[in-house]
Parts: C-alpha cells; sequence; structure tokens
C-alpha cells in the first residue's frame, strides 16, 4: 500500500461541462491559474513572517528575501528579554488549551451520553436550554462574567488563568457533536454489552466511548484550536502579565515595541506553529468540526 | 434516573450560571450606575440606554460595524462560493489547495494581527511589492503616496481591516459552502446537461438555487461574526479605534466603557443593545430566506 503513489481523492467530482464544450480548457486554465495566485496570497505573508524573524531590525522594514544578515537576535530577544518570554507566553497558553480540551471532552462526553441515552424527567427541556446558549453572544456576557469571577477572586492574584479556563470549561457545540454521535451508534452494542454483564459505567467506558472517537478528536482540535489561539476572554480576565497567553502578550508587545519586527514574528510564529502541526496531521478533523457545527445533511 | 443528573451536572450548573444567569445580571447591571470596584452606586433606570443612544462615538460604532458587515458578508460569501465551486471540481491538489485557504481561519487572530500590521505599514511589504510591480502610478492616481501607512491613515484603515478579515475567513466559508454543495445530488447536473445546458447556466440556474439551505447558514454566521468584530480592531488601532475612531466597533466601544472608563452598568447595556442587534439581524434574515431551514 505504501509503495503505490498518492491517488487523487475521487470526492464527488462534478464535472459538469456538456460535451464539446470548448470554453472547457479555458476555464480549466483560469481556475488553476486563480488557485494558485490565491494560494500564493495565503502563503507568501507566512514565509514573510517567517523570513523577518530572521532578520535584523534594520533590515526587516528592506525588501530583502534573504535576510541580510541572517540572525537569531530577534528570536534570543524573544526568548530573554521580552517580559513575559516566548516560553512563559507559551506554557500559560499550553495550560489554559489542555485543560480546556480535557474538560469539554470529559464534560461533553459524559453530558451528550446522558443526552443520547439516558431517560430523566425534563432531559428534552435541559438539552433546548444547552443548545440555547449558543445563541448568546460573548460580549453580552462579558460585564457579568467580570463581575462574577471577580467576586469570587479571580481577578487577581495567581489563579486568572482558572477564570477563563472556568469561561471555557464546556461550550454547547462539545455536548451537541457527542450527543448527535452517540444518537448515530446502534443501540444493539450496548445491549450486548448489557447481556455480557457489564454494569453501566463499564459499558459507557469500555463500549460507548472507544466508539466515538472520531466525534471526541473532533471536539478536542475544536476546542484546542479554540482556545489556543481565544483572545476575548483572557484580554478581559488576566491582567498579571506572567500569566499572559501568546495572543495576549502579542497584543502586549505589538503596543510596547511598534517597530521590533523580528521579536513581533518570533512571538507570533511561536503562536501559530502548534496549530500548524496539528493541522497538517489531523486536517480531517479540523474539516469535520467546523463542517458539522454548520450544515448537516 | 439519577445517573441521567449525575452526568449533565456540572455542564448545566455552569451553563445556568455562566451563560443564562449572565444575561439576567447583565440586564440588572445595566439599570445601574455601576463601577468596578464600588458595585452599584445608584439605580438610573434607562439613564445608560439613553446616554448611549446618545452619543456620537456609539454612533460612530454603529456607523462602522455596519459598514463592516454590508461590505465584508458580502464578499466574504461571494469569495467563499467561488473557492469551493473551483475545489469541488475535478482538479488536481485539491486537497492541498483546500488546507491551505483554510489555514489563516484557523490560525491566532492575534498572529495574523500583528503580521498584517507589519505588512501594511509605511516600510511594510504591501507597499514594496507594489513598488516593484510597477503598480505605484495607478496607487497615485488614487492619492496613496508610495509609502502609505494603511492602518495609520483614517481613510484606509477600517478597509484594510475589512480586507483582513476577508481574507482570514473566506476559507471557513469555503468548506460551509464545500459541505452543502456535497448535498446536491449528481443526477442533477446529469439532467443539466443532457438539456444541453453550458457550465455558467448550470452554475446560475441549477447549484445557485440548489445551495439555498448554504447560503442561509453561511449568510447567518457571517452577519453574526462580522457584527461582533473586535479582535482585529481592538489590536490594530488599540481600545480608541484608532486613528480618529476610525475602527471603532460596537464590541471595541463595549469594551471601552468596561475596562478603560469603568463604567461597568453603562457597558452592560451596550452589551444588551447588540444583542438586540444580532438577535433582530438572524430574525430579518430567516424571513429573507423564507422560514427555517430543513436542518
Amino acid at each position: 500500500m505504501t509503495a503505490t503513489p498518492a491517488p487523487i481523492r475521487p470526492t464527488t467530482p462534478i464535472d459538469v461541462a456538456p460535451v464539446g464544450d470548448r470554453g472547457k480548457v479555458w476555464r480549466r486554465r483560469i481556475a488553476y491559474g486563480f488557485l494558485i495566485a490565491y494560494a500564493l496570497l495565503m502563503f507568501v505573508p507566512f514565509a514573510w513572517m517567517v523570513i523577518t524573524s530572521f532578520k535584523t531590525q534594520v533590515d526587516a522594514v528592506q525588501m530583502t528575501f534573504i535576510p541580510d544578515p541572517v540572525t537569531l537576535q530577534g528570536w534570543q530577544n524573544a526568548l530573554t528579554t521580552l517580559n513575559p518570554n516566548i516560553v512563559r507566553l507559551f506554557i500559560n497558553s499550553a495550560i489554559i488549551a489542555g485543560t480546556v480540551t480535557v474538560t469539554n471532552v470529559v464534560l461533553g462526553s459524559m453530558a451528550g451520553y446522558a443526552f443520547a441515552r439516558l431517560r430523566f424527567p425534563g432531559r428534552e427541556a435541559l438539552f433546548i436550554l444547552v443548545l440555547g446558549t449558543m445563541m448568546i453572544p460573548d460580549q453580552l456576557r462579558m460585564v457579568p462574567v467580570y463581575q462574577l469571577m471577580r467576586q469570587f477572586g479571580l481577578t487577581v492574584g495567581p489563579l486568572q488563568y482558572v477564570a477563563v479556563i472556568l469561561v471555557l470549561a464546556i461550550a454547547a457545540i462539545s455536548v451537541f457533536l457527542l450527543r448527535q454521535y452517540f444518537l448515530s451508534i446502534p443501540r444493539d452494542l450496548e445491549e450486548a454489552a448489557k447481556i455480557d454483564g457489564a454494569g453501566f459505567f463499564t459499558t459507557f467506558w469500555r463500549v460507548m466511548l472507544p466508539l466515538a472517537t472520531p466525534a471526541i478528536a473532533a471536539v478536542a482540535i475544536l476546542q484546542f484550536q479554540g482556545s489556543w489561539n481565544g483572545f476575548f476572554w483572557p484580554l478581559i480576565l488576566i491582567s498579571d502579565r506572567s500569566q499572559y497567553t501568546l495572543p495576549l502578550g502579542l497584543s502586549f508587545f505589538r503596543q510596547q515595541f511598534q517597530t521590533q519586527y523580528p521579536e513581533l514574528m518570533a512571538v507570533s510564529i511561536s503562536a501559530t506553529i502548534p496549530i500548524l502541526v496539528l493541522y497538517l496531521f489531523f486536517q480531517r478533523y479540523f474539516v469535520e468540526g467546523i463542517a458539522a457545527s454548520g450544515v448537516k445533511g | 434516573m439519577l445517573a441521567g443528573y449525575a452526568l449533565i451536572a456540572i455542564p448545566i450548573f455552569l451553563f445556568l450560571v455562566l451563560q443564562i444567569g449572565a444575561i439576567f445580571y447583565a440586564l440588572f447591571i445595566s439599570f445601574w450606575n455601576w463601577t468596578i470596584g464600588g458595585g452599584g452606586v445608584e439605580t438610573v433606570a434607562l439613564a445608560n440606554y439613553e446616554r448611549i443612544l446618545g452619543d456620537r462615538i456609539f454612533h460612530r460604532a454603529i456607523y462602522n460595524t455596519l459598514t463592516y458587515t454590508a461590505v465584508v458578508v458580502p464578499l466574504q460569501m461571494a469569495l467563499g462560493l467561488l473557492l469551493a465551486v473551483i475545489v469541488n471540481a475535478k482538479i488536481r491538489g485539491q486537497t492541498f489547495f483546500r488546507g491551505a485557504f483554510y489555514f489563516p481561519a484557523i490560525a491566532s487572530s492575534a498572529a495574523i494581527t500583528v503580521l498584517f500590521i507589519f505588512i501594511m505599514s509605511p516600510n511594510g511589504f504591501f507597499n514594496g511589492v507594489r513598488e516593484i510591480l510597477g503598480l505605484n502610478p495607478l496607487f497615485e492616481f488614487l492619492e496613496f503616496g508610495p509609502r502609505h501607512s494603511w492602518l495609520g491613515n483614517q481613510r484606509t484603515a477600517w478597509g484594510s481591516i475589512m480586507a483582513l478579515n476577508i481574507w482570514t475567513t473566506s476559507g471557513t466559508m469555503m468548506l460551509f459552502y464545500l459541505a452543502s454543495l456535497q448535498t446536491i445530488s449528481r443526477e442533477v447536473y446529469e439532467a443539466a446537461a443532457l438539456d444541453g445546458a453550458s457550465a455558467w447556466q448550470t452554475f446560475w440556474r441549477v447549484t445557485f438555487p440548489l445551495l439555498k439551505p448554504g447560503h442561509y447558514f453561511v449568510a447567518t454566521v457571517s452577519v453574526i461574526g462580522a457584527l461582533q468584530v473586535f479582535d482585529q480592531a481592538y489590536i490594530a488601532g488599540g481600545s480608541n479605534g484608532d486613528p480618529n475612531y476610525s475602527t471603532m466597533s460596537i464590541v471595541l466601544y463595549l469594551y471601552n466603557a468596561a475596562f478603560q472608563q469603568f463604567r461597568l452598568g453603562y457597558a452592560a447595556a451596550v452589551g444588551i443593545i447588540l444583542f438586540l442587534i444580532i438577535f433582530s439581524a438572524t430574525l430579518i434574515q430567516r424571513r429573507l430566506f423564507g422560514g427555517a431551514p430543513s436542518w
């Protein structure tokens, strides 16, 4: 299997050109031209970001495509002189995004399973309540949530990131996606487990959760990406600089050091790389998560 | 039965406090002269709302947000649809192009905005490229100097933010349209081909109308997103919407009232007004597209 060249995937081809359409060849050329030009528009700014991070500050505002001279000064400054430095920002972002991903998967699969399979009074009403929260814009919640967190003492001291985690701990979309997936799993499997003497917990843990792996992956990716990039809630809830996340640090440095572009680009790259790596490996789940949150058959 | 409640307890608690409860709390605060630290000083009934609606900077925020929505939404949708139709056709490198177009949508908005600020700065990449390509006479004609500061000039700052967000979100719109395109059956296209329809006719008479649920969904998501524009405006223009309020959006105005001026009651009232705007926009779209879609 590994020896064969990667096949071009035959995903629902829509070749609508009628017989003898002479415009077809030209249309293809225009289409490819457009695709390549647009791909360049996506690619070039990121390439420029990487190139600039290896430039000197003087060279950064020149149109030199190869840094002259190539220097690690920008990266070095980002690692040492910036306060907080890249490593600190990276760890803070990882703590928040990692925790939020885990809570969404754990709480989401528990609640999703309950809404899909268990019977209890008020189930439908509670599920509608969950879905209803998707209609509330974050900005409406900005002041009251800040005020609540303040009253709990979470906006000062060393636990400011806990406030962010609490706000993002569970999203309605996580419950929804997992519920839909559990609904699609045939009941026979659970009943077979029950006949084999498996209890409620074993059935959930050993049978249902492994079957729901694709949905769990989609939820995990969606939440990790969202909370890693999240700007709004950290901006409001975190005021202590040592607890800044990467996006927050970027916004802060941008105001502090208007023109230190190599350093700014180094921080930008650090904020982008983890998502890029995840994207290269799990593109499917990124696409599934976003598509499932939207149009469904 | 108890197992069910146990499994949903934590999420329901968080939703009740941080979502449903927050709305009522926001409504309550909005009727007060409420400051950070001081809490509720005095009830002011609807005075916050009156003051907001009479504030010239708020008018500017509304104007900016609406022009932003009016420009960004149609362009985003058109670009997303165009990309989806091309990527959905039989082309080489389909996966690559789809992946490349979607990437800016999942990258950090802060990183992309900082990169964009750099590229559009007076000595930045954009001004450099147009000089190399010999496009400067054209820009000269449009009264943009060779070292124009795109985000520093109030004539171009907001338009630049619009361009930035059209660029980053077109990939998301493409994915939504791709999902919608997959739902159209091949037989419809075969029938159109048999009837001798050209590709152009097939697109406008078959594909476009059949995408109606897709249009509805994409338009709704896109409008809601556009009315909430914040990150890019904040990072590029600061909390005052520099230069000269040209990048002041409704959410930025809300943030400014709460965390620069510390007027929480006033800010909560702005939040309620924004919610009403988003809610009515969604209702209007539902009407325009003729009732709720099947999904």
